[in-house]
């Protein structure tokens, strides 16, 4: 697989590219407008990363003509702008999916892998680790057997968390998928209905599932399949 | 009509001064007319008697008093006239009086002879009697046969009566006349002032949110259309360095955001590394949990930009305050109860208003944040939904600590912060940056709705939005009756275990 990202910052470009090096994607690295042109028209890409903010050539007009040259090659848009309306325009002109700065890279990953996969990881009805198993028609959690009651929200954090085991999922990330941006930047909100999931999953049973790592999230995995497992 | 309003003190000194000179010039008229009445009066009987004079003097020495009667009356005729005449030799022998004149105006026995010694020459006096005043001029003349004191009189009351046709006049004219000056120079000076109170009134409905409007240009070509261009330019001016100052917070908190995303991503991977050692990923836990801080920061002021610039507008709808400030306590009864906080929602009734959701749900979210926060364990934090004439009114209501006076006029102020005391336990996952309250202010201010804050030490506050009802135009009015601090009853809703309505 291979992928362009036209950045004009050299370290965050530096930083993406050695991210996605180590998940074995061969990377390119344009600058500018003008350097993203002449990649794309000298090699084939699988998807391209595109700032929007650019010297020499916007994002947004490298958008649409690589629209025109390439229409079913996805495009993953970064910008420091995130109104709503930039990304009605955006996506309009052509942009596969968006991504807003600050990022964590875990979540371009995700992306970049759900563009690339297109289609819908196959979704199972039954999420199983150690000997937790979440029934996801059912919306059932039992631990060695015994059941659960969760609410609506420690639900959503349990299976967000549990839809890749292993990796760290960050705090507005979290936030992003189980609730709304309006508590983000505001409420500890996450810390605690993830606080309220160990009294109710863990504190119960000697092996705990849930781990905190600082700074950055929260992730579900068996201890003893840590070294394996990370990074996802 | 305001009695300290310009125009009504400039016709009060009008009307003062126009009295004062209507009433110089009725003085000067009154005595001016009467000194001149007077003064042809003696003037003619001066004439009269210099014909009783020639009698006298013609008259030969032997000639007998009777006969200057008898010469008077033929000649002079003061009955027929209407004069008095007397004629006294010296010392005192009275030789002639006139009888009553034909128009009875007087009685000649009434008028008392001059008193004191006689003057050196002629001399006019008024002498009252009872039919009216008089006047009496007498004149010394010395002749051969001896020293005779003539008096002429004429009667005062045509005059008298002149002069108080005169005053009557005055005293009747001068309160209209001074009533239409003042009254016409009020309305002139409220015409002539009306462009500027149309200007004071544009200028009073201009704010940071509408600095494109312009106060009415006057066209009368002087001062007052002077003063309309410049404060004119003045908003141009003050509407760019709003605008510079925007930019500039927009632009930095979008600049910010690249560098911080290669911090994060940088420390988070070293955080991941599975041989970094516990010790220094802890450090760097801690300085990830500061970045994170920054984000939350630099999306803060990120929001507060985008306001400022009047976009909220955009996905206007009718929202049910009630029922949103309902789901948004669901989802937030677990952090309170995290917190040991009560939070009683049991007074939310359906309440409609126009805006943004999501802008309306950060409003309730950060008011809730903010009290929840600042509520010690065992308190509780209630919302209230009231409708009041033309407006919508939410209250978040806590029985916290309270904000001191001199800091409550500053509560929305960005990055203020009451005092280091107030937040708990070092509390940094919420480490606010100070910003919640003001994002609450300009998402109101764009919604058009006030904020208030009442709040007393110990006793708790409360924090007020009151919005213009959906389809009401009414503007927000002056602040409703205070409610007493007390706690209100909690009725207590079933615990989080039922939280749903995730939007």
């Amino acid at each position: 697989m291979r992928l362009l990202i036209v950045e004009d910052d050299h370290k965050l470009a530096e930083f993406v590219a050695r991210g996605l090096r180590a998940e074995r994607f061969a990377v390119d690295l344009a600058p500018d407008g003008l350097e993203g042109v002449k990649y794309l028209e000298s090699y084939e890409y699988d998807l391209v990363v595109l700032d929007l903010m650019l010297p020499h050539l916007s994002g947004g007009e490298l958008l649409r003509r690589l629209r025109r040259s390439h229409p079913s090659l996805p495009v993953l848009v970064l910008t420091a702008r995130d109104a709503t309306e930039d990304k009605v325009t955006h996506f309009e002109a052509g942009a596969d999916d968006y991504l807003t700065k600050p990022f964590d890279f875990a979540e371009l990953l995700v992306r970049i892998k759900a563009l690339l996969r297109r289609t819908p990881a196959p979704r199972t009805d039954v999420l199983r680790i150690g000997d937790l198993e979440v029934n996801r028609l059912s919306q059932q959690v039992r631990r060695a057997g015994q059941r659960i009651e969760l609410t609506t929200k420690e639900y959503g954090v349990l299976e967000y968390l549990l839809s890749s085991p292993g990796r760290v999922f960050s705090r507005t990330m979290i936030l992003e998928h189980v609730w709304d941006q309006s508590f983000e930047g505001v409420t500890n909100i996450v810390d605690v209905y993830v606080r309220y999931l160990r009294r109710k999953l863990d504190d119960p049973f000697p092996t705990k599932l849930i781990h905190t790592v600082r700074g950055v999230g929260y992730c579900i995995r068996e201890p003893e399949a840590r070294r394996q497992v990370e990074p996802q | 009509m305001n009695h300290r309003s310009l125009a009504f003190r400039l016709a009060v000194w009008y009307a003062l001064l126009l009295s004062a000179t209507f009433a110089l010039v009725g003085a000067g008229m009154y005595f001016g007319l009467a000194q001149y009445l007077r003064s042809s009066l003696s003037d003619s009987l001066r004439r009269r008697s210099v014909q009783v004079e020639d009698i006298l003097r013609s008259a030969p020495a032997a000639i007998r008093d009777a006969q200057i009667g008898d010469a008077i009356t033929t000649r002079v005729a003061p009955e027929f006239n209407n004069r008095f005449v007397r004629i006294t030799r010296a010392p005192a022998t009275l030789i002639y009086r006139s009888g009553r004149p034909a128009d009875r105006s007087f009685d000649p026995s009434s008028i008392a002879p001059l008193a004191g010694p006689w003057p050196s020459r002629t001399t006019a006096r008024r002498v009252a009697t009872g039919s009216g005043p008089v006047m009496i001029s007498a004149t010394p003349i010395s002749t051969r046969s001896g020293e005779y004191l003539v008096e002429l009189g004429t009667s005062l009351e045509p005059v008298d009566s002149v002069q108080d046709h005169l005053l009557a006049l005055l005293g009747m004219l001068l309160p209209v006349l001074v009533a239409l000056a003042a009254g016409g120079g009020y309305l002139l000076v409220k015409r002539a002032l009306r462009p500027v109170e149309d200007m004071s009134q544009t200028a009073a409905q201009i704010s940071v949110q509408n600095l494109d409007e312009r106060l009415p240009v006057m066209q009368t070509g002087d001062a007052l259309q002077q003063l309309s261009l410049s404060l004119n330019h003045m908003l141009g001016r003050l509407r760019e360095s709003v605008q510079a100052s925007r930019r500039f917070l927009a632009d930095a908190s979008h600049e910010l955001r690249t560098p911080l995303t290669v911090i994060k991503g940088e420390l988070q991977e070293v955080v991941r590394e599975s041989e970094c050692p516990p010790e220094l990923r802890e450090r760097i836990g801690s300085t990830l949990e500061e970045v994170a801080r920054l984000e939350r920061l630099v999306s803060g002021l990120l929001v507060l930009s985008r306001l400022d610039a009047g976009d909220a507008q955009r996905e206007w709808l009718d929202v049910d305050l009630g029922e949103l400030a309902a789901s948004t306590v669901e989802q937030m009864r677990l952090v309170a109860e995290d917190r040991g906080v009560q939070l009683d929602a049991s007074r939310l009734r359906p309440l409609i208003v126009r805006g943004d959701r999501g802008r309306l749900k950060q409003v309730i979210v950060n008011l809730l944040d903010n009290a929840i926060k600042f509520t010690p364990r065992g308190g509780s934090v209630s919302l209230r939904t009231e409708q009041r004439p033309g407006l919508a009114v939410l209250e978040v209501r806590d029985t916290g600590s309270g904000i001191p006076p001199e800091a409550l006029p500053h509560v929305f102020e960005r990055f203020f912060r009451a005092d280091a005391a107030r937040t708990r336990d070092g509390d940094t996952a919420d480490g606010g940056a100070g910003l919640g309250l003001s994002i609450v202010r300009s998402i109101c201010t764009a919604h058009g709705a006030e904020v208030e804050v009442e709040s007393a030490p110990g006793a708790g506050s409360c924090f007020r939005v009151k919005f213009p009802r959906a389809g009401s135009r009414e503007a927000v009015g002056a602040p409703g009756p205070q409610a007493s601090v007390a706690a209100l009853p909690a009725a207590r809703l079933a615990p989080g275990r039922t939280s749903r309505g995730a939007p």
